[in-house]
């Protein structure tokens, strides 16, 4: 099934959101759906983190609304989180706990009923070494926490994931690691929000390309033009354009 | 999820060290302060069971001798000890556990042992109430200040929300756990109220309900507090002054505020002033004048011109008047002391309100009868054999000694009437008689556990605003 035909798990219908005088978010409006990876794109202070914490229910929106799954966060969002998973650009997890027992830990919590070895194979499914399995997450490099982060999502069987700055600080090996993990994750029906500077991930990995700059969204990009579109360029554009207003 | 939340939290705390350490700390403190304590009970008690059978032996054997003089030989009596003294001296140490009874005199408690402590024992002492009523909070507040503030500061906070974990659910979680490790220190002394009420004696069910129930619901209270602080306050480091200063005020300074504040509102004299003005009142002219009326009215009434053609023993109906008048002096004097010692002990419960640790030490002490109340109640039942005690001889003076005064012989009285004089038992009346001691202190730790309730909904809705600007 292509993914145009699949249905939405994350729908961001005519967003706004105001901190003061401060319009953080402008009517906005993107969904994603089942197996798709969206990347949103903007630089700091666009609205991508404000946009990200309406859909996890952290904020409220003025106007507009988000669903998750058929779940309004604004209404329920604890049920609305439970179909989700949220990995920020520092994954925090319990320095002291080794990254089984994170995993156990967080899973349980969201209700995930699994063995610990059923558990121990998932971080083994996101590629993290037997050997660290046991350590102190407290000695655990960035990419390594993402991908306990991953598992988690696994565990939970989140039907949507929000990826808040995922690559920053990743060397390649371990971006290209994280991107073939996404993907699969991708590949099993899990819709993907990834909100990023990497305009080369983006490229790579996005079945869709939303640019956001000063709280609105100002390009989308699907399928094929992504890759036919010179994305650097198309980003500086309108960035540069906005800063010129 | 309660479980998983203890058994994390235990993970945690066992790799960082600091809890296990803290917790064997207090631990053998607890233990040191028990054994020390019911050692001290034990000893007590066994002295007080020689003494009060000795005392009843010298009385009974004191041989042939006047009543009066007998009256005036006394006796002493000893103030019994509920089993849950061992875990809350109160205010013991000051009340003195012995009350001598004899003619004409209302006298204080003897023995206190706080005239025998040296000067660093009067500092403070080691005892379970102590180190549960003080150092258990302080306990609970280092284990438990950055509970929520700590997950705030590494992110796990917003994580473990964006988890689809309800906010109302982890802070119950953390508050339940921080009130099972606070009563992990509280199950020593739960597992010997038990183990004293099945098989000890000294041991009321009601006194040790009210006792395990006052102490759970304070564990309760601070797990709490140290948590809704911990809810609201942005860094782990704010959350632990704000606890501290906290304790500080609650378990240091309001109550040495509010005893400063009930004796001058409520002062009293010094015990040698206090004594001096009982001699001043009792030996009055207007007593003499009592006893010359007694005397005019008595004659009138036997239609006799001299106390010699009484038919009875004038010496004894003169001492037992004598009696009842300086009794009505002592109910009067020692009345008024009683009401100020009272007024200053609800004062002093009305602080409770700003203090969680007022309203528990008197509901503590009320249930270990080792509070001012209970000591007043001993007092009482001590004067009301001492006038048993002088009625009982003087009227015996009065009815059978005449026979020997008109053979110009002194009267004595022998073992027959010492026997007619009953030991002395005293048993504290049921806890729930005496609400009215302890009633505030009751009302006020209910409104400390529903204020922290209420505001654990907020406390709660600050989580769940979590990410929010």
């Amino acid at each position: 099934m292509k993914i145009d035909e699949k249905t939405n798990v994350i729908s961001v219908t005519h967003l706004s959101k105001n901190f003061a005088e401060y319009q953080a978010v402008d009517d906005i409006s993107f969904t994603v759906k089942q197996g798709e990876i969206l990347a949103l794109l903007g630089p700091n202070g666009a609205g991508k983190t404000t946009t990200i914490n309406c859909i996890l229910g952290f904020l409220k929106p003025d106007i507009g609304h988000v669903n998750i799954a058929g779940i309004d966060p604004s209404k329920d969002v604890v049920k609305a989180r439970k179909q989700l998973a949220y990995i920020p650009e520092q994954v925090a997890l319990y320095a002291k706990l080794s990254g089984l027992e994170n995993l156990i830990y967080m899973s349980k919590l969201a209700g995930v009923d699994k063995t610990k070895d059923e558990f121990r194979q998932l971080l083994a499914q996101v590629n993290l070494p037997t050997h660290a399995t046991n350590k102190p997450i407290g000695s655990y490099s960035k990419g390594m926490r993402q991908k306990v982060g991953i598992a988690i999502a696994l565990a939970k069987s989140a039907k949507a994931l929000i990826l808040d700055e995922p690559t920053s600080g990743l060397d390649p090996s371990s971006s290209h690691e994280f991107s073939q993990l996404i993907q699969a994750l991708a590949q099993e029906g899990v819709a993907i929000l990834m909100a990023t500077h990497d305009l080369y991930r983006a490229q790579e990995d996005a079945h869709s390309v939303a640019i956001m700059n000063q709280g609105q969204l100002v390009h989308s990009l699907v399928g094929n033009a992504i890759k036919e579109t010179k994305l650097e360029s198309l980003y500086l554009e309108h960035v540069r354009a906005a800063s010129t207003c | 999820m309660l479980i998983l939340t203890l058994k994390k939290e235990w993970i945690e705390s066992k790799r960082e060290g600091r809890t296990l350490w803290l917790s064997s700390i207090i631990l053998l403190l607890l233990a040191c302060a028990l054994l020390s304590s019911w050692h001290s009970y034990e000893q007590v008690q066994t002295q007080k069971q020689q003494v009060a059978k000795s005392e009843r032996e010298r009385w009974l054997n004191q041989g042939d001798k006047g009543p009066h003089s007998a009256a005036h030989y006394g006796v002493y009596i000893i103030k019994p000890d509920t089993g849950l003294s061992v875990l809350d001296p109160g205010l013991s140490d000051y009340q003195g556990s012995v009350l001598r009874l004899e003619a004409h005199k209302k006298n204080d408690t003897l023995f206190r042992s706080i005239q025998d402590a040296i000067q660093m024992q009067r500092f403070g002492d080691l005892n379970p109430a102590f180190i549960l009523q003080t150092l258990l909070p302080l306990l609970m507040i280092l284990l438990g200040f950055h509970s929520i503030s700590a997950e705030r500061e590494s992110g796990t906070l917003k994580q473990l929300l964006a988890n689809g974990l309800s906010p109302k659910k982890l802070f119950i979680a953390k508050v339940m756990a921080l009130t099972g490790l606070g009563l992990l220190f509280f199950a020593p002394i739960i597992l010997y109220i038990v183990y004293s009420l099945l098989f000890g004696d000294n041991f009321s069910a009601g006194r040790s309900a009210l006792f395990i129930a006052s102490y759970g619901i304070y564990i309760f209270i601070w797990a709490l507090l140290t948590l809704i602080v911990s809810s609201y306050a942005h860094t782990s480091r704010s959350a632990l002054i704000s606890l501290l200063v906290i304790w500080a005020l609650a378990c240091l300074l309001l109550p040495k505020f509010a005893i400063e504040s009930a004796i001058q509102q409520y002062p009293t004299e010094s015990s040698q002033a206090f004594q001096s003005k009982l001699e001043s009142e009792v030996y009055t002219p207007e007593r003499q004048q009592a006893i010359s009326k007694f005397k005019q009215d008595t004659l009138a009434e036997y239609g006799v011109e001299n106390v010699d053609e009484l038919p009875f023993a004038w010496s004894g109906a003169q001492l037992q008047f004598g009696e009842q008048f300086a009794n009505k002096v002592f109910d009067r004097l020692f009345g008024q002391r009683q009401m100020q010692l009272q007024a200053q002990s609800l004062h002093y419960q009305s602080a409770a309100i700003f203090s969680p640790f007022i309203a528990l030490q008197t509901i503590s002490m009320s249930a270990a009868a080792t509070d001012l109340a209970h000591h007043q109640l001993f007092d009482d039942a001590g004067e009301s054999h001492r006038r048993l005690i002088q009625a009982t001889l003087n009227g015996d003076l009065k009815d059978n000694g005449l026979a020997s005064i008109k053979r110009n012989k002194s009267y004595r009285g022998d073992q027959h009437l010492w026997e007619s004089i009953p030991d002395f038992t005293y048993q504290y009346p049921a806890i729930a008689q005496l609400m009215s001691h302890y009633g505030r202190a009751v009302i006020c730790l209910l409104l400390w556990l529903m204020a922290m309730m209420s505001l654990s909904y907020f406390a709660m809705r600050r989580i769940e605003n979590e990410g929010q600007p």
